[in-house]
């Protein structure tokens, strides 16, 4: 059995009075995909954030339960959220490269650590970049603005800008949805590469794309956790009816 | 019969219409004709204060003489006419006046301004920032000639007492330093409230995207919100600068009025295009009114090259917004 | 997180507290500065009096009886009393912080009700001999004359030693700025009735009208450009058009506040239109579209249905441009002039608040309690201009939501 990488308890995560998510309870395998699949508002994209504390941002939201990473429960007081997050990067639906360059975006993480030898940060750069599955098409324009590239390349850029980080997890909350279907499949291909390297939770409205690249999916509904196995498992025998209703396409 | 009356309905009909139409067009006209109104005075400006500001130059101005153009735009001294029978005029020391000010000015005002926009935006609790938010309101809405008067009543005093822990003897304040500081209080809330936009309107998602690469809360405001909202920042300052430039009343208040130069020196006197315009007065004919509107050419020159200049940098800075 | 970054981020941090503070610091120094300054001088007589002191030459006929009122105790100490005359006087300080005596206190059976005017062609007339005005000079046929800066002590003293009276010279206060706040309110009335036509038809005409074209595009941005020009441009435009044109047409011979709405009216045109459209703009098109549909044309759509909606934009535009009349200094210099004046006439010089406090600073020396007084009667204006803005805005929104 590999290694836990997040281990969560008795997970409630309440937006005021709304009860997002009740009574969560998974763990994640490092080195694995991680697919979190459901309907549009069953929790899936708000339990992805509560990994990296970016639900901490609204005001409104409050937390019972523990989510324990590498041993620490990150939402006991006191819990170095900062730290937290350069372990556990995200990538998000849409792409957001910052309005600098491409260098610049890559070099983002490791400088706001502090980071400033030019040497140390090229060699980020470029190692993040080439892992990213990018470098060879912006190798010659380092310098040039990130939003000058296609929405697939700043995906691909914003995950580099996560990779530069070293971090154990990456987050992804349907990192494709806003790409066409050529630039997905390189984004997919990517995943499939790093997972060697990397802990990997993405959160998929495609349940195609949950089947192809994933090792583990959790089916959440109404902000419960319905059901989480092996990805084989989940599409060829649920075990709940719910479950083979959603992947039947049933509803949703 | 019945034929007749649905004939003559028919053409009542017809005959509203036509009148409505009518109207349309009428009004249509009308308001066509406030538009124009409207869109001509810039040209009316343009053409008047050019016929005006030209005389010197081209009549002998009751036996003064003509004012040489290259003397007026590149000389360092400025004679009135009829006090000295001179024709010696020259703003070129004033031009350099006015650029250095505006933009020491603006050397004050923008870092104030846009770190004010961004503990509005971003830092400050909400009651805080509504609160800061009509403050700069009512700074805004505060007459440019009640700054002058705070500036001659407060900042001379200030700078005549800062010049004289110096060692330095200023003219009872009136200098460069106090112009400097006059001119920035007043930019400071068009500033502020623009960059306050711009700053607002940064997306989250980018805002999120730096905070989940482990920076902290202030490491985003600072590194990626500013950069974001860098076109609306630099929009804030030409608007600023224009302002700086084109100030009169109160800088006539605080600046000392030197009559040569360029002055470069902190606490000594100096000019600007708009200070020198607003001296004079008495005249009502002549040179020395005249003069006047030559400076208007200057000024208005002034501003549109500096406008196109600072334009032309925010497209080369903010190309980025094209895609 | 590290040390040295928690550092460095603190020192951030608060610097956009300090940068904040400033701002605040800065309206807070404006207000006291002015506040301090210039409350000693507001009362109403301020507003109300002119700026320029009457005098009066007032002498005494023969056969008065002396006064025997003694000094009422509601009289404080420092008032200098002469029971004979039964005048009481009170050394003091006038606008210009010149010193002054005032009346502070006249006797019902004092003679010097009796006085008549010295300088009327008419024969004898009575004048108005009253608290409040300031005593200069009173000259006596028996000795020398007593003056304003030997006191009110010396005069009181002076008046018991004597039977007659040559000459009292006296005068209103002055100092007043009546004058300059009429001129602003005709100023502003003048302006508004010529910018808001225009203003509010253009951007009808831009908004509702205008076809999406070349022309349109040129008409627009040549109102745009208006916004940038600095008004001491306008100024300028204006005696060179509006002063000279003013003279010619009417019976002014010289800057004249007719010129000066005209110059104004021209400053506030780009601000109305920009407020107008803005508030058109936010007029659904369905709105429109349902009237066209109920068959009324495009003028009845446009009064009917667009312009009421669009009402409160047109007021908050208008307000703005009251206060941007009341703040303006540069292009009125040049286009109504600086003379302060007590009667006003729409043809003639005068000046209005804005400039006045220019004038006043330009003095030497320069009179800045006066100014301040004056600051305060225009950030008072403006305020509750702004206040007034606001509570429309969140009405419009509150009544849009």
């Amino acid at each position: 059995m590999s290694k836990k990488v997040f281990e969560i308890n008795n997970l409630d995560l309440f937006y005021g009075d709304f009860q997002a998510l009740s009574g969560i309870n998974i763990n994640i395998e490092n080195n694995k995909v991680t697919a979190l699949i459901g309907p549009s508002g069953c929790g899936k994209s708000t339990f992805l954030r509560s990994l990296n504390r970016m639900n901490d941002l609204i005001d409104s939201c409050s937390i019972t339960g523990e989510i324990e990473f590498e041993e620490n429960n990150i939402y006991e007081t006191g819990f170095d959220v900062i730290n937290l997050r350069t372990k556990v990067g995200m990538v998000f639906q849409k792409p957001n490269p910052f309005p600098m360059s491409i260098y610049d975006n890559v070099a983002y993480g490791p400088r706001c650590q502090g980071i400033k030898d030019k040497k140390i940060l090229d060699k980020i750069v470029e190692s993040s970049l080439i892992s990213a599955a990018i470098y060879e098409e912006v190798k010659d324009r380092l310098k040039a603005n990130a939003l000058s590239l296609s929405g697939g390349q700043q995906q691909r850029l914003c995950i580099a800008r996560a990779i530069a980080m070293e971090p154990e997890v990456i987050l992804m909350d349907e990192p494709t949805s806003a790409l066409d279907p050529i630039a997905t499949l390189k984004i997919e291909e990517l995943i499939s590469d790093l997972k060697k390297d990397y802990t990997i939770v993405i959160v998929t409205h495609n349940m195609q794309q949950a089947a192809r690249i994933s090792d583990y999916t959790a089916f959440f509904l109404m902000g419960e956790l319905i059901e989480m196995d092996k990805t084989n498992k989940i599409f060829t025998q649920p075990t709940h009816q719910k479950t083979e209703d959603y992947i039947t396409g049933r509803f949703g | 019969m019945e034929l007749v009356n649905k004939f003559s309905t028919k053409f009542a009909q017809i005959k509203k219409r036509n009148k409505k139409e009518h109207i349309d067009i009428v009004v249509r006209m009308f308001f066509l004709i406030s538009t124009v109104i409207s869109a001509s005075f810039i040209l009316i400006i343009i053409v008047f204060i050019s016929m005006k500001g030209i005389i010197p130059f081209i009549t002998d101005n009751n036996g003064i003489g003509s004012v040489n153009v290259i003397r007026f735009l590149t000389g360092s001294i400025w004679l009135s006419g009829t006090a000295f029978q001179s024709n010696l005029y020259s703003v070129g020391f004033i031009i350099i006046n006015t650029l250095y000010i505006a933009l020491l000015s603006l050397l004050i005002s923008l870092p104030l301004g846009v770190l004010t926009a961004l503990f509005i935006a971003k830092v400050a609790p909400k009651k805080l920032a509504e609160f800061l938010r009509t403050v700069v309101e009512l700074l805004a809405s505060i007459p440019s000639i009640v700054y002058g008067l705070f500036g001659s009543g407060v900042i001379l005093v200030f700078v005549y007492n800062f010049a004289d822990v110096l060692g330095i003897q200023s003219k009872g304040g009136n200098s460069v330093m106090a112009t400097v500081l006059v001119l920035s209080l007043m930019t400071l809330p068009t500033i502020t409230a623009i960059s306050e936009v711009s700053i607002r309107s940064v997306g989250k998602d980018i805002e999120h995207g730096s905070l989940a690469l482990g920076a902290s809360k202030t490491q985003t405001n600072f590194k990626v919100i500013l950069a974001s909202a860098k076109s609306g920042i630099f929009a804030s300052a030409i608007l600023g600068i224009g302002r700086a430039l084109g100030e009169a009343t109160a800088v006539s208040l605080v600046a000392g009025n030197a009559k040569s130069g360029p002055t470069l020196a902190f606490f000594e006197t100096t000019s600007t295009l708009t200070s020198t315009m607003l001296e004079g007065l008495k005249e009502t004919t002549g040179i020395d009114y005249d003069i006047r509107f030559s400076v208007g050419i200057v000024l208005m020159v002034v501003i549109m090259l500096t406008n196109v200049i600072l334009n032309y940098i925010k497209k080369k800075v903010g190309n980025v917004d094209v895609k | 997180m590290s040390n040295k970054r928690k550092l460095k981020d603190c020192f951030y941090q608060t610097i956009t507290y300090f940068a904040a503070f400033i701002a605040v610091a800065t309206l807070s120094l404006i207000f006291l500065f002015v506040f301090i300054n210039g409350y000693k001088l507001l009362d109403f007589g301020l507003l109300t009096n002119d700026y320029y002191a009457t005098f009066y030459n007032g002498a005494l006929e023969e056969g008065y009886s002396f006064s025997s009122t003694l000094k009422p105790d509601s009289l404080s100490e420092d008032v200098h009393y002469s029971e004979k005359w039964g005048l009481g006087l009170v050394d003091d300080k006038d606008r210009e912080g010149n010193s002054i005596i005032i009346i502070e206190y006249v006797a019902e059976d004092s003679p010097l009700l009796l006085m008549y005017n010295k300088n009327s062609e008419e024969g004898i007339e009575s004048i108005e001999f009253i608290e409040g005005q300031l005593i200069s000079k009173i000259a006596y046929f028996d000795k020398g004359t007593s003056l304003t800066r030997t006191g009110a002590k010396v005069m009181i003293s002076d008046l018991d030693s004597t039977e007659t009276i040559r000459e009292i010279v006296y005068s209103s206060l002055g100092g007043g700025i009546r004058g300059s706040i009429i001129t602003t309110f005709y100023l502003i009335g003048i302006t508004i009735a010529i910018a808001l036509p225009i203003g509010i038809f253009t951007a009808i005409y831009l908004n509702e009208f205008a076809g999406k074209n070349k022309i349109t595009n040129i008409l627009r941005s040549l109102i745009e450009v208006l916004t940038g020009v600095p008004s001491i441009i306008f100024g300028l435009m204006g005696l060179a058009v509006f002063v000279p044109l003013t003279i010619k047409f009417t019976q002014a011979d010289s800057a004249n506040l007719i010129s000066g709405s005209f110059t104004l009216a021209v400053i506030l045109l780009p601000v109305i239109i920009r407020a107008t459209e803005e508030s058109l703009k936010i007029v659904p098109d369905s709105l429109r579209e349902s009237s066209l549909a109920l068959g009324a044309n495009h003028t009845q759509t446009t009064f009917k249905v667009v312009l009421p909606s669009a009402l409160p934009g047109i007021l908050t535009a208008t307000l703005l441009a009251i206060g941007r009349v009341i703040g303006e200094s540069a292009a009125l210099i040049f286009a109504i002039g600086t003379a302060v004046k007590d009667d006003i006439s729409i043809f003639g010089k005068s000046t209005t608040l804005s400039v006045h406090i220019w004038s006043l600073m330009k003095d030497e020396p320069a009179n800045i309690e006066l100014a301040s007084t004056i600051a305060i009667v225009i950030l008072m204006i403006v305020l509750t201009l702004n206040i007034i803005i606001k509570l429309i805005s969140k009405r419009f929104i509150r009544d849009l939501g």
